[in-house]
């Protein structure tokens, strides 16, 4: 964008292999000395998308917050791309204005006093800075609110938001793109929708990202690589699919050896003559006795 | 309307615009100061602006007095320097109703820069602004309710100032007479019609001013 930072190679270099999209160690610290909250994080990503995995307070936002700029880490560096935006033994510190390092939120993503087309301009430099310029409505077009560019934030539904969000983020052409938890408050279908947008623009676009998420189904959809965090450390690294297993259907099919016997509480049983029941292998373990006992649970949904 | 009736009207006008175009960027810095940032000497500083809130103003007056008067801390060497004299000039009344705006505007402008929340900001930066432009471009629109209602009490505040205006700028007729002031010197000499008409004005504005705060009350910043 305007000014180039400490160490920039001046973008890709033909002859060079082409450096990492991310790599980081950081120590990050919040609060008083001695209440401190602390984290020790290890990242890295060739490319595609990282996605940072674990419960809530296991430190995925902090460090992604470290990783934009916008707190300071104790040590530690980053590097983006092959370019030093932090080190601490080197005294290098960019600040996050000039990283170009995109960053979407959960909440209150858009500037609620500007509409789409101006939320998505805003990054632009001054003189490219127009509600109508081809970048911005190129983006629009893209992500499918090239009809809602008048229309003000709160008028938007959360999918319409974190998707303008998401198009701000990329009309500065951003290094690498942070995501912290930005579906969280969306309902389970808009979610994969929006997993799925995510995914194809950020690979049309060649911008690898670092997504915070605590869902095994997002982490899995979006991630190339995975990081797990626990109390404030990285435990483990890999692909996202050696992590977390995927979850299977188990299908149950017989024939029925009579009708249907209700139970209490609105429950049934029915018995089935040569049954079969196809599930993970692990789960058809026979136990004691030879016997084979599956139980499975429906997830909890409006009646 | 004759000069010398018409002439408190301006002068206040002139005092307490002058006052809040002075005292507006100091005071909205104090709030965003004071809103966003965890320093030393927080709760000091706190305690120093509201000070001329909780004081008499006649104290003020006379601390304005001790600080800028002909022989004061300041005053002297301002004379010294550039033969300045600020006592009983109108200078002084806009430098009374600085000191007395300043409690209001920050702590009404105060919540509404804290209420803006800390997304809009870092997203703000990431996309590349720079901290001045952040506070102009994502912080001041996102609060420009709250800080326009601060404004308009701070002004009202202004123009109504009496006490510390008597002390320090004196009550002079056709150079330092504000509204106020003049309210009081026409009561005093028996002249109640002559009150009156500062009377009505005062209110009349004090009336938009309580309109247009109501109307500026900060909304919920919608996500």
């Amino acid at each position: 964008m305007k000014q180039r930072a400490a160490g920039d190679t001046g973008g890709a270099d033909a002859g060079r292999p082409i450096a990492p999209a991310l790599e980081a160690r950081l120590s990050v610290a919040v609060g008083r000395p001695g209440s401190a909250f602390a984290v020790e994080a290890e990242l890295a990503l060739d490319r595609g998308v990282l996605v940072l995995f674990g419960p809530s307070g296991a430190g995925k936002s902090l460090t992604l917050q470290a990783l934009a700029g916008l707190l300071r880490p104790l040590r530690g560096c980053v590097r983006v791309s092959g370019q030093t935006l932090y080190d601490s033994e080197r005294a290098i510190w960019v600040p996050v204005h000039r990283r170009r390092v995109g960053y979407v939120p959960q909440h209150h993503s858009l500037f609620p006093f500007r509409d789409v087309a101006a939320n998505v301009a805003f990054g632009l430099p001054r003189a490219e800075r127009r509600r109508d310029s081809p970048r911005v409505r190129a983006l629009l077009e893209e992500l499918g609110l090239a009809q809602l560019a008048d229309a003000r934030p709160d008028a938007l539904s959360g999918g319409e938001r974190q998707r303008v969000a998401l198009a701000r983020a990329l009309v500065v052409q951003p290094r690498l793109l942070l995501l912290d938890e930005p579906f969280a408050s969306i309902d389970q279908e808009g979610r994969a929708l929006l997993r799925h947008t995510l995914r194809e623009t950020l690979d049309r676009h060649g911008i690898p990202a670092v997504f915070v998420t605590h869902d095994p189904d997002e982490a899995l959809a979006l991630g190339d690589r995975l990081v797990r965090f626990e109390r404030g450390h990285t435990t483990l690294a890999g692909a996202p699919g050696s992590l977390l297993r995927r979850g299977h259907p188990v299908v149950v099919a017989g024939q029925a050896a009579g009708p249907a016997r209700a139970l209490e509480g609105g429950r049934a049983e029915i018995a089935l003559s040569a049954a079969t029941v196809e599930a993970p292998a692990e789960l058809l373990e026979p136990g004691e006795g030879g016997q084979v006992r599956l139980d499975l649970r429906t997830r909890p949904r409006e009646k | 309307m004759t000069g010398s009736q018409t002439f408190p009207i301006v002068l206040s006008l002139r005092v307490a615009l002058t006052a809040l175009l002075v005292v507006a960027p100091i005071g909205i810095a104090l709030a965003w100061l004071q809103a966003r940032r965890r320093y030393p000497g927080r709760g000091l500083v706190d305690a120093v602006v509201l000070l001329p809130l909780v004081l008499p103003p006649s104290v003020v007056g006379f601390f304005l007095v001790v600080v800028f008067g002909r022989f004061g801390v300041i005053g002297r060497w301002l004379y010294a320097a550039f033969g300045l004299r600020l006592g009983f000039t109108p200078t002084a009344a806009v430098i009374a109703s600085c000191v007395v705006a300043l409690p209001i505007l920050v702590k009404t402008a105060q919540p509404a820069l804290e209420g803006v929340p800390p997304e809009l900001e870092k997203v703000g930066r990431s996309l590349g602004l720079a901290p001045l432009a952040l506070f102009f471009r994502v912080t001041l629109p996102a609060a420009w309710r709250g800080v326009a209602a601060a404004l308009v009490l701070a002004f009202a505040r202004a123009i109504g100032e009496f006490g510390a205006t008597l002390m320090f700028a004196g009550n002079i007729p056709g150079r330092t007479n504000t509204m106020p002031l003049e309210i009081f010197a026409a009561y005093q000499a028996g002249d109640d019609r002559r009150a009156l008409l500062y009377v009505s004005v005062l209110s009349a504005i004090s009336g938009v001013v309580v309109l247009v705060a109501a109307r500026l009350t900060p909304r919920e910043v919608p996500a």
